[in-house]
């Protein structure tokens, strides 16, 4: 541990160069912007700078890089508060608290939560990954298909109503979201499934398509459909002393952010888009312990802080895998994968042994780099909130332009963006019924990798159902799930028992 | 009220049309994109992503590399085919190219490309932990006859490259394998670190590092001769079974593009083959440089057409 | 108000019913050894049985309504402005890679705020001029991000 210590401190020494910080700004920067653009995630615009990066050490090509991948974490939920459009797949959750508050003139606390939380998170995190790295890496190794699938079930299940207004209609948007998920090619078999014939629908349909359509979109078309008199006015002027948090909103919010952070950083070890249920995940919790649970989906601003920094944690859990296995839970590490290994470092079990400067800056500059970001945003705040003071008329069609460019840069694709009309459509009608996206998207996420999952096992037992009790891990996930679907059932039980013997006493 | 529209377009057009640049100069005038149909962080990605680095300096204007992941390679593929031919849109072509017309029913098959050239051929291998029961090559495919259908082999995906080196093992080898796919040679990789399936089908750098290290060996290796990087594994040919098959990775554009802008791009990618910063990333992915001009290629690509068909249509069975 | 969610019941009922439809045309297999039909199939009789079951709670009347302003459905008026608005989002995804990424964006946005009231062209143009001009600077130039070029050239 003395030795993590010393090598870290050294590492600070190498992350905090006048190079390496210019570098360390200049992805920040470039990754807030990319992550401010709806459907340009961390992936392109760590793909994009690859090339920027040749002419540098390998050190300083990937602080920038991992600057990118941070800032586009922390840009994600600004348009999520300001738009209700989810700048990244992770800032879904957001928008549905974070945008309320703005709708409510409180811009600038959510935005303000997000960057602080995002910090706190960051900055645990990286103690986390230090010290518990190896380890880690080994749990995450122990996931086998099976235990995917029972802990998927039971990510499934616990976090469908995570809206909580209607469990039947939840169910019925996430059961849509999982036919949705099974558009494309079968990854077990590799048949067509759904695709009638056409080549982009092969691809399935991006979840970023279905995010900002029935997110962003659907808000805009909500909003159009108001008599044009409303549209004159703008979302409430925001005072000077309200566009920060409140000491309440401070207090209300630190537990909050710290439990998003454990939960944060134990799912980002799984694989695949582990900060989005990250962030589901957290919302989930917060609702449960809060003592004004009603106020969620309303504005409430623990909606805010926990799934922010769940999602940071989760992003730097997520680096996990990468440096001690070398291999890539996630899309945004796989490209950091690929930008390591064109410097010729190859990332694998040597790696921290091998190269431990890169390593160990690279985890320095992780912490600067968040400090950075913390003080890039706050500053910000104000600026952005501001932007809600633009009256509707023009900030709709602004919005517009805004989710197709940011589409359009995630495949170059224009079925994508008529996908994502489509949704915005979708999105629209299914608020006037009141169905929730939310546990849509969740399906969309996690079906997919559930029906893998669960083939996948079934193919490793050669159809013995039994693989998924005999194995621990598995064993302990179902189980749990059996346990949440019983609470309610426990709880009337005891409501009955509890009348019975009040009857009896008196 | 549509007319002033109407007009202020009309009036904007033209004054933009005034500034715009004349078409005629010479092939390359602009920037020249590689679809990959696969996502970032691939082999085939990341082989291309450093060569594409390399040749821009040769080609004259930068080289990128765009991801169009999906249908197991389908829709890159779909998408490159229909490309402009105009030599600015090329794709990387790797066996599934051959492979998935006849698994599923695609609107491409090789012969809607003109090949450029071939940049690498890397042997496939089996690879197992290296705490795996079976100490040589002998043993594994001694227990496999015994118990057919219980060794897992994981791929990278069902219809893959690697999934179909394995099976044609199968074929020759004489045993009977349990393939579980899964979503990239990533996860498949990390499937056998978990100890999840007993051994992987890969094709480098798949894995290459966790070997490096010593957490896993190669348990079959099929190729001609064996690999430098790791002289002590043996192929499968030096043991009895008359076996090669590996992947290869070129270069394709769509069909119909002008001959000598293929010309330019050939010469310049070949130089980027041979640039030494490129043989050194190659040489740390333990990619092999294998370089064939665009007629061998054609020719290698119509051959595994042929022999993946046969292949296919044997499993479907 | 209780027809309306009716029907959107019945919308996702049918919404189910195909899917389970269409996916027996795949091959099915048994639970052991599962093709690529079986998980739709299920999936959609699962819906079926859902939203039959919320068309049953409806009928019985247990379903909480929540008293929201914009529940009601269909605002008679406002269709004059969603219809056009929608369209023209139809109209420039349909042109998007002819037009190119500037005009297209450009044209979208005149429309847009039209639609949307904002009259006076001396706001509309050099708004949309300026944006336009702006996205192009910053995602075209700066990012590098290959937006359609369309036929005029950029």
């Amino acid at each position: 541990m003395l030795d993590s210590l010393q090598l870290m401190i050294s590492g600070f020494g190498i992350a905090t160069t006048m190079q390496n910080l210019f570098y360390c700004l200049m992805g920040a920067i470039v990754g807030t912007l990319v992550g401010v653009l709806p459907g340009l995630g961390p992936i392109a615009g760590i793909a994009l700078l690859i090339p920027a990066t040749f002419g540098l050490n390998p050190t300083s090509a990937i602080i920038m890089l991992a600057g990118i991948y941070y800032g586009a974490m922390y840009g994600g939920s600004t348009t999520s508060i300001l738009l209700n459009v989810p700048g990244e797949t992770a800032s879904v959750i957001t928008c549905i608290d974070g945008y309320q508050m703005a709708q409510k003139g409180r811009a600038g606390p959510a935005l303000a939560m997000c960057a602080i939380g995002s910090f706190i998170a960051g900055t645990i995190g990286i103690f986390g990954l230090v010290f518990l790295a190896p380890p880690l890496a080994e749990a995450a190794l122990a996931f086998g298909p099976p235990e995917y699938f029972s802990l998927m079930v039971f990510g499934f299940i616990v976090l469908s109503n995570v809206t909580g207004t209607s469990l039947i209609k939840a169910l019925m948007m996430a059961v849509v979201g999982l036919i949705i998920g099974t558009i494309g090619i079968d990854p077990v078999t590799g048949n067509e499934r759904f695709t009638f014939g056409s080549a982009p629908l092969l691809g399935g349909i991006e979840f970023v398509a279905v995010a900002i359509g029935l997110f962003g979109i659907g808000e805009v078309l909500v909003n159009v459909e108001k008599p044009l008199g409303m549209l004159e006015e703008k979302v409430i002027f925001p005072r000077l002393k309200e566009l920060y948090p409140s000491l309440q909103d401070l207090k209300r919010s630190i537990t909050a952010i710290l439990r998003g952070t454990g939960i944060g950083f134990g799912v980002g070890l799984v694989p695949g888009p582990a900060p989005v249920i990250a962030t589901y995940a957290s919302y989930m919790t917060e609702k449960k312990v809060s003592k004004h649970p009603d106020e969620f989906g309303k504005g409430a601003i623990e909606g805010v802080a926990g799934p922010e920094s769940a999602n940071n944690s989760a992003c730097q859990s997520a680096f996990i895998p990468l440096f001690v296995l070398g291999i890539p839970f996630a899309p945004p590490t796989a490209i950091l994968l690929g930008a390591l290994l064109i410097h010729g470092v190859n990332p694998g079990p040597m790696l921290i042994g091998q190269h431990p400067q890169l390593f160990w800056g690279v985890i320095a500059s992780m912490y600067i780099g968040n400090f950075i970001l913390l003080l890039l945003n706050l500053p910000f705040v104000p600026f952005f909130a501001n932007i809600l003071r633009i009256p509707k008329k023009i900030l709709l069609p602004l919005v517009i332009l805004f989710c197709i460019t940011g589409m359009y840069t995630v495949n170059n694709s224009v079925f994508d963006i008529w996908m994502m009309l489509l949704f915005g459509g979708l999105g629209f009608m299914m608020r006037k019924w009141a169905y929730e996206g939310a546990p849509l998207l969740l399906a969309l996420v996690l079906g997919p990798k559930l029906e893998v999952a669960f083939r996948q096992s079934l193919m490793m037992s050669r159809g013995d159902f039994s693989i998924f009790v005999s194995r621990p891990v598995s064993l302990v996930f179902l189980l749990a799930t059996i346990l949440f679907l019983l609470v309610p059932v426990f709880r009337i039980l005891f409501k009955k028992k509890k009348g019975r013997d009040v009857k009896v006493q008196s | 009220m549509l007319t002033k529209k109407l007009i202020i377009s009309l009036a904007l057009l033209s004054i933009v049309s005034v500034g715009m640049p004349l078409p005629a100069a010479e092939f390359p005038t602009k920037e020249v994109q590689i679809i990959i149909p696969w996502s970032a962080g691939g082999a085939t990605d990341l082989i291309f992503r450093a060569l594409a680095a390399n040749t821009g300096k040769y080609l004259g204007k930068a080289v990128v590399v765009i991801n169009r992941p999906g249908g197991a390679g389908a829709v890159g593929y779909t998408e490159g085919m229909q490309a402009r031919p105009d030599g600015y849109t090329l794709t990387a072509a790797v066996p599934p190219l051959t492979i998935l017309p006849h698994w599923v029913t695609t609107a491409f098959t090789y012969r809607n490309f003109e090949p450029i050239l071939n940049v690498v051929s890397d042997p496939s291998m089996f690879l197992v932990r290296s705490d795996a029961p079976w100490k040589s090559l002998q043993e594994f495919l001694d227990y496999a006859k015994k118990n057919p259908n219980m060794i897992t082999v994981g791929n990278a995906g069902a219809g893959g490259g690697v999934h179909l080196v394995a099976l044609a093992f199968e074929r020759a080898a004489g045993v009977k394998f349990n393939h579980i796919p899964f979503a990239g040679g990533g996860p498949s990789v990390t499937a056998i670190l978990g100890g999840h399936v007993n051994a992987v089908s890969v094709s480098p750098p798949e894995g290459i590092e966790h070997v490096k290290a010593g957490k896993l060996r190669i348990m079959a290796l099929f190729a001609k001769k064996r690999l430098e990087l790791f002289p002590d594994a043996a192929t499968v040919r030096e043991q009895g079974i008359d076996f090669v098959m590996g992947m290869w990775r070129g270069l394709i554009a769509p069909k119909g593009a002008p001959p000598d802008a293929i010309k330019k791009l050939h010469d310049a990618f070949k130089q980027g083959m041979e640039d030494p910063v490129f043989i050194k990333n190659a040489r740390d992915m333990a990619v092999n440089l294998s370089y064939l001009g665009p007629e061998d290629f054609g020719k290698l690509m119509a051959h595994d057409h042929e022999l993946y068909g046969q292949l296919v249509k044997e499993v479907k069975k | 108000m209780k027809r309306s969610e009716a029907i959107g019941a019945v919308i996702i009922f049918l919404f189910g019913g195909i899917t389970a439809l269409l996916s027996l045309k795949m091959p099915i297999g048994t639970f052991r050894v599962a093709g690529s039909g079986l998980f739709p199939l299920c999936l959609g009789l699962l819906l079926m049985a859902l939203s039959g079951l919320f068309l049953l709670t409806l009928s019985f009347g247990s379903e909480r309504i929540i008293e929201k302003k914009d529940r009601v459905v269909f605002i008679p008026g406002s269709v004059k402005q969603i219809l056009p608005f929608f369209a023209a989002l139809v109209l420039a995804t349909l042109f998007f890679k002819e037009l190119g990424y500037p005009l297209t964006s450009f044209l979208l946005l005149l429309s847009l705020l039209r639609i949307l009231g904002v009259n006076r062209w001396t706001t509309n143009i050099p708004l949309s001029l300026v944006t336009v001009v702006a996205s192009y600077l910053l995602f075209v130039k700066w990012l590098q991000i290959p937006l359609p070029k369309g036929w005029i050239g950029f």
